[in-house]
């Protein structure tokens, strides 16, 4: 292609800047949340793997009801296992310095240096020593939300004494990157759970076991059997009354952080495909439009000898400079966006080790991408341009720039008002382009559809699980069982309405070869704090007792298990096998419910024992009862609801950020292709639109019409768009559920109706440029333009 | 007495920037037009013809001097006033007819009407009267995509009639004709002239068709160079291009 050619293509651009730039701005969108999300994407797994190695996450963690420390030996000697680490972990009572209770999990480790396995990152102060005795070293999450430094005193509460004892670190463990205490906790809870690290010999110590661990972790060599090695473990453990075997994956905070990242991954794909398309259909709108308008000049060119692969090229050469363009942008802009999500997504998870990356690849494929989005666009309207015949092209016939009339289908089918059939044949005088820019209007639909319907189902969630299902204002969990004495005495307390006694085991259901961890409670069929939300409108009376249990929705589903099947169950008290006799619907998917009186039954301790209370209160007494419920022995973890509720509140600031950048995108992205679309359009038809104001149409009237046409472009996509944008919102439900927990895409009517009249909005507002442009035309001029 | 004119332009000068360089389309054109009189501006590329015709039918807006319509001084119009004048007191005839290729002959006609007319039943009923006028009320139902040069050109005759203005302005209505079509058309626009008082101007550079004025106006680089009154005119069947 000449110079020549190469200044008209510039100048054309030019002539056109507001739609160009909006097309460059489409594809710089979608380069730059490409490379940003997908390159954030992977910064944050790496973060994550480098993290977990530099600290030697463990690969298995076996949890037993107490072993001696010599069963380490043992361990350290089973083929393909290079780590072994003994601990002895409680759970207790934590009181701030206002008096409060929240959770804290005591962690006894190896204090001769850093253990072999599950290191801490020093943050602040040092390592644990072995002539402290009184030491601890704090996770981080809590020390930052609390202000606790080095040289400051906490106080956990131990064998049911609060404790002081002093800060000499402050450290990051790779098994709380998200402070979650345990899989049926996904929030992470830096307010309300402090996990704290002494010397071993220090706990074992204030808990009179000397010699006791209760946990091991290990790590494996890469190409060890893991089940087998697995397998040779749990026998040497047997006799300690084995509790649980929990995989690398399977640790509550690496499972939430890989969940999180999946999801994370999902959104990652899928918008910045949606935007690259949407470039696509603008660029093949506009550039057709160009086409069209310079029929004369392609007839000329072809009259004075250019080959049909010049005119081709010349055309095409606008799509590759608006895609180059884009791209240039985009590769600008992604690289550091992708630094500033990593960064501010760790910085909110308290990640320590962030790894940002420059990945070529990324690059490779942004410049492959839009490369493929602007000549698939401009292939089409390019060659159109070689096919024309030079006389044709330059006649200027006005029969030759009409477009056939034609009554619109709607029209044979229902009577139209005559102010309607201009704007209605209008849309479908250009089908293929109103097909594409209908089909952009879907896309839009979708992306802003999901975002809400993302927002709706978490609220939906959070409202079914803390005002449906869980009545309690209470929960608490002891570690050592408890008597009916205890009991009475709770029930006795000032401001405590109700007391409901329940049993928590952690579980494993076992089917075929597969088998799914579960936090087993039982409690009375007729209690009333947790509502059981059972299928096939059972009862709790007909689904619980007589060796039955009631599993989650999703969970039979996994295990592909019917009501009436066989269910193996795996308790530290031996293996059982239960009748499946209901589903319910519930937030947490690993959770399962048997009756109280089966599960004393299991347990071959004295019948009325629990370890769990569902209390309703007085909301002014919680927080002494709560303080209070720390202080009998054993007691493991009080949460109030208002305090989950309160900390479900905190996360969802995060989420409803990172909802409303996706809004933004979406809006931004459907604002772009309309405005583009309504332009065109627009211009095409100048001729048309200044003779109606020639003829004493008012531009008030003439903005109508537009307005008219893109309310039925909005009704035609309203239904499909809406439509789509459920169905996508239902998959992302799906990506987002996995493993720990059910997210049911439930959308309001209210975010149908937004959705649908925000589209409305924004395809309104695009169309005011172009209708400011046709209010101002030159008529004398615009009615002598012939295309 | 003497009957007021129906327009009058006094030193009448429109200049366009082309660039760094101002061209001078009009410069101090005077003209005066009686009701009902059919005058034709008859003048070469760039005399300035069209240009008259667009600042009369208040398509463009001079750079100085004054247009006064039934004693009204439509220079003085802002845009509102412009768009109310073009649909009450102007009917427009352009040389490649401009129709709505989305609408039917009878809904082209129509969609002028409707401008005015809130009455739906009353705006389609005049529609097709003013189509038959024209002779083309077979033709009602069809897009213009379906229909002739001529047959386009005597909708947009239609559809500028459809106000009852009493001004018709013609941009070389036959330039994009036959002789023969341009013959029915010009006809047509003779009769509504001698017919119904409407008062046309008509542009042209064929000096054959400027014989069925009453008057010529010869216009050369913005100027009148001549007005030439014709006291019989020729017959339409007469003409010939």
């Amino acid at each position: 292609m000449n110079k020549t050619l190469l200044h008209k293509t510039f100048r054309d651009l030019r002539a056109a800047r507001a739609q160009s730039l909006a097309l460059i701005f489409i594809v710089a969108l979608g380069i730059a949340s490409y490379i940003a999300l997908i390159g954030s994407y992977r910064d944050l797994g790496a973060s994550y793997k480098s993290t977990y190695d530099r600290l030697r996450f463990a690969d298995v963690t076996f949890a037993v009801s107490e072993a001696p420390a010599s069963v380490l030996d043992e361990i350290a000697d089973v083929a393909g296992v290079t780590a072994v680490t003994g601990r002895l972990i409680i759970d207790t009572g934590y009181e701030l310095p206002n008096g409060d209770q929240i959770r804290a999990r005591l962690i006894g480790m190896p204090a001769d240096g850093q253990p072999d396995a599950n290191q801490l990152l020093i943050e602040d102060g040092r390592t644990l020593q072995p002539t402290d005795s009184d030491a601890v070293i704090l996770e981080s999450h809590f020390a930052k939300f609390y202000n606790l430094e080095p040289g400051d005193t906490v106080t956990p509460i131990i064998n049911g004494q609060k404790t002081a004892l002093t800060i000499v670190g402050v450290g990051t463990s790779p098994e709380y990157l998200i402070v979650s205490p345990s899989q049926q906790d996904i929030l992470p809870s830096a307010r309300t759970f402090a996990v704290l690290f002494l010397p071993l010999d220090a706990l074992q110590n204030r808990l009179e076991t000397p010699d006791a661990i209760n946990n091991i972790a290990i790590r494996h060599q890469p190409d060890a059997d893991q089940t087998k090695l697995i397998a040779e473990i749990q026998t040497i453990l047997e006799p300690y009354q084995l509790e649980a075997t929990t995989l690398q994956k399977d640790v509550p905070s690496n499972a939430a952080l890989q969940e999180d990242l999946a999801g994370f991954g999902e959104i990652s794909g899928l918008m910045p495909g949606l935007i690259l398309l949407v470039a696509a259909i603008s660029v093949y709108v506009m550039l057709g439009r160009l086409v069209r308008s310079q029929q004369p000049q392609i007839g000329l060119m072809k009259a004075l000898g250019y080959s049909n692969r010049v005119i081709m090229l010349h055309y095409l050469t606008f799509s590759l400079i608006i895609g180059g363009t884009g791209l240039i942008l985009g590769l600008l802009a992604g690289p550091p966006l992708a630094k500033a999500i990593t960064g501010s997504y760790a910085a909110e998870l308290g990640i320590p080790l962030v790894e940002t990356r420059f990945y070529p690849d990324l690059v490779a494929t942004s410049v492959l991408l839009s490369l493929l989005v602007v000549v698939l666009a401009g292939i089409g309207p390019a060659r159109s341009s070689a096919r024309l015949a030079p006389a044709e092209a330059m006649r200027l016939d006005p029969s030759v720039a009409l477009v056939d009339g034609r009554r619109s289908f709607i029209e044979r089918l229902l009577p139209i008002p005559f102010n309607w059939r201009l704007p209605l044949r209008n849309v479908f005088r250009m089908r293929r382009r109103s097909f594409t820019t209908g089909l952009g209007i879907i896309f839009a639909f979708i992306l802003v559809l999901m975002s809400w319907g993302m927002l709706d189902s978490m609220n939906y969630m959070l409202d079914t699980n803390f005002n449906q299902i869980e009545q309690w204002d209470a929960i608490a969990i002891f570690d050592q069982p408890q008597t009916a004495a205890v009991l009475d005495v709770v029930r006795s307390w000032e401001g405590v309405t109700a007391v409901e006694p329940t049993i928590q085991l952690p579980a494993t259901i076992k089917e075929n070869d597969h088998s799914e961890d579960v936090l087993l409670t039982a409690f009375s069929p007729e209690q009333t704090m947790h509502v059981l939300r059972l299928a096939d409108g059972l009862t709790p009376e007909e689904a619980l007792g007589d060796g039955r249990i009631i599993l989650t929705i999703p969970m039979a589903d996994k295990l592909g298990l019917n009501i009436g099947d066989d269910v193996t169950l795996d308790t530290p008290f031996g293996t059982h096998t239960l009748i499946l006799g209901g589903v319910t619907e519930e937030m947490m998917t690993a959770t399962a419910y048997i009756a109280y009186d089966d599960a004393q039954k299991l347990s071959p301790l004295p019948t009325e024992i629990f370890n769990g209370l569902y209390l309703t209160l007085e909301p002014a007494q919680a927080q002494t009862i709560k303080n209070d419920l720390y202080h009998l022995p054993g007691a493991a973890s009080v949460q109030l609801k208002s305090d989950i509720i309160q900390d479900w509140q905190s996360f969802m600031g995060l989420f409803y950020a990172f909802m409303g950048v996706m809004l933004l995108f979406a809006l931004a992205m459907a604002f772009a292709l309309l405005f583009n679309a309504v332009t065109v359009n627009v211009l095409e038809r100048q001729r048309e639109l200044a003779t109606m104001r020639a003829i004493g149409a008012s531009g008030g009237q003439i903005a109508r019409q537009i307005m008219a046409e893109n309310t039925i472009l909005w009704l035609l996509t309203l239904i499909p768009g809406l439509l789509l944008g459920t169905w996508v919102a239902m998959q992302m439900g799906a990506a987002f559920s996995a493993e720990l927990f059910s997210f049911q895409i439930v959308i309001s009517p209210t975010s149908y109706v937004f959705t649908a009249l925000g589209i409305l909005a924004i395809m309104l507002l695009a169309a005011i440029p172009a209708i400011h442009r046709i209010n101002h035309l030159d008529l004398a001029e615009a009615t002598k333009v012939l295309t | 007495m003497n009957q007021p004119y129906l327009i009058e332009c006094h030193d009448l000068v429109r200049e366009y920037k082309m660039g760094q360089v101002t061209v001078q389309a009009l410069r101090g054109l005077e003209l005066c037009v009686d009701p009902g009189e059919f005058i034709v501006l008859l003048g070469p590329s760039g005399s300035g013809k069209t240009t008259t015709l667009n600042l009369i039918g208040g398509l463009d807006r001079p750079t100085s001097g004054q247009i006064i319509v039934q004693g009204d001084e439509i220079t003085r119009y802002k845009g509102k006033q412009l768009t109310a004048y073009r649909r009450d007191r102007v009917g427009f005839i352009f040389q490649f007819f401009n129709l709505i290729p989305t609408l039917t002959a009878v809904e082209n006609v129509e969609f002028a009407l409707r401008l005015t007319e809130k009455d739906g039943r009353a705006a389609a009923q005049r529609s097709r009267e003013l189509l038959d006028l024209v002779g083309l009320a077979d033709r009602a139902d069809h897009f213009p995509a379906e229909l002739s040069g001529g047959e386009q050109q005597r909708v947009a005759i239609a559809r500028a009639l459809a106000n009852q203005p009493p001004l018709l302005l013609c941009d070389e209505p036959t330039g994009n004709l036959d002789v023969d079509t341009g013959r029915q058309v010009l006809q047509v626009i003779r009769d509504l002239n001698r017919q119904k008082g409407t008062t046309v101007i008509l542009v042209t550079h064929n000096t054959a068709i400027a014989a069925i004025a009453d008057r010529i106006i010869h216009l050369h680089d913005g100027v009148i160079s001549q007005i030439q009154p014709n006291p019989t005119p020729a017959p339409i069947a007469e003409l010939d291009w």
